[in-house]
């Protein structure tokens, strides 16, 4: 009896749930932005995904490579001093293609107002897991975290100046 | 209702039809405000679905993004053979599904962790919803998606499958699932 009375009120609120629910912000500014730089109805342009693709490509072949050397696990163990040079050089390459993706995008328009404070705090979540390192430099998943923050930033960059929407 | 309502109920249903078609032909031709039209009319009921199947309201913002640039993409396929909101609906759901995926899928890799797919709400709470709305939000993933489908779009549980790489038992036993969350939260609340 108490099952089909609470079978009953289920049923009951998902007859009268809502069709429509509002987002809390404005969405149209971004899609716009998405769909007047990529005009792909009736084919008349394609998506630059390729470009986007390159430029990710170009970042991450580097990243993936030095995470690599790092990863092989099978090989001799890192020594604290390899690991430092290692992280050293990752942070390097990875200092040198965000600032290069900011020269490409500083005259385009972001789709958010607050990409830099999220870009800051990637930056402090970086910072920090690079002081744990100092301390635990051979640590596998500190590494990961690493490499993830700053794909994370590479990311947040290219997604808010040059969204890569994708086909159905 | 009288006659004479029903008559007015059935103009005004003709006309905003009417004014969707228009505003679909000129959006096939590449006007974007004619588009703005489209997503201010649907956007509430595309971002109803996303979010009920991610649980999370930023995530649902992002998807709803991807499904109305993929619909703007691919408008010229909608054959007007159905209702567009219906074809409208099942673009949302397999983009948001497709869209989890990926977004699951790079979380996976980069940490392996197995809690990636674990629901976070995010600023869920300052949206209009309805009891039932929250429950649905609260539900685990695999149970979540699979209520939404089925009991509030009417899919078939294989249909639901076929999305979601399952079998139809599992869709079955996952609504299941979700059903009984529901009726335990919702009882709790009532009392």
């Amino acid at each position: 009896m108490t099952t089909n009375k609470s079978q009953d009120s289920l049923q009951q609120q998902l007859q009268s749930l809502p069709n429509s629910v509002q987002p809390n912000r404005d969405l149209w500014q971004g899609i716009e932005l998405a769909i007047t730089e990529q005009p792909s109805i009736a084919g008349k342009s394609k998506p630059r995904s390729w470009m986007y693709g390159a430029v990710a490509a170009s970042i991450l072949v580097p990243a993936v490579a030095v995470w690599l050397s790092m990863s092989d696990l099978s090989g001799p163990a890192v020594t604290g001093l390899d690991s430092a040079a290692v992280i050293a050089q990752l942070s390097e390459q990875y200092e040198s293609q965000k600032s290069s993706l900011l020269v490409t995008y500083q005259d385009k328009p972001a789709l958010t107002d607050n990409w830099q404070a999220q870009l800051t705090e990637l930056e402090d979540a970086a910072a920090a897991i690079k002081s744990a390192l100092k301390h635990d430099p051979n640590n596998v998943a500190l590494l990961r975290m690493l490499q993830t923050v700053y794909q994370q930033q590479i990311d947040l960059i290219e997604r808010v100046h040059a969204p890569k929407w994708q086909q159905i | 209702m009288t006659v004479g309502q029903g008559n007015v109920v059935d103009a005004t249903d003709a006309f905003a039809q009417q004014q969707l078609q228009q505003h679909l032909q000129a959006a096939i031709q590449g006007n974007v405000q004619a588009y703005q039209h489209i997503y201010q009319k649907y956007v509430g009921q595309v971002y109803a679905l996303s979010l009920r199947l991610t649980g999370d309201a930023a995530l649902a913002e992002d998807a709803t993004q991807e499904v109305f640039v993929q619909v703007w993409q691919k408008l010229e396929n909608f054959s007007h053979k159905s209702q567009f909101s219906t074809w409208l609906h099942s673009v949302t759901a397999n983009v948001t599904i497709s869209y989890m995926r990926k977004q699951r899928g790079w979380f996976h890799r980069m940490f392996g962790l197995e809690s990636a797919n674990e629901q976070q709400i995010t600023a869920s709470e300052s949206l209009d919803l309805s009891q039932l709305d929250k429950c649905i939000l609260k539900l685990p993933e695999r149970a979540r998606q699979v209520f939404v489908l089925h009991a509030i779009e009417g899919y078939r549980h294989e249909d639901i499958a076929d999305m979601l790489n399952m079998a139809a038992g599992t869709s079955k036993a996952q609504f299941h699932r979700a059903r009984q969350l529901l009726q335990e939260w919702l009882g709790d609340d009532d009392q």
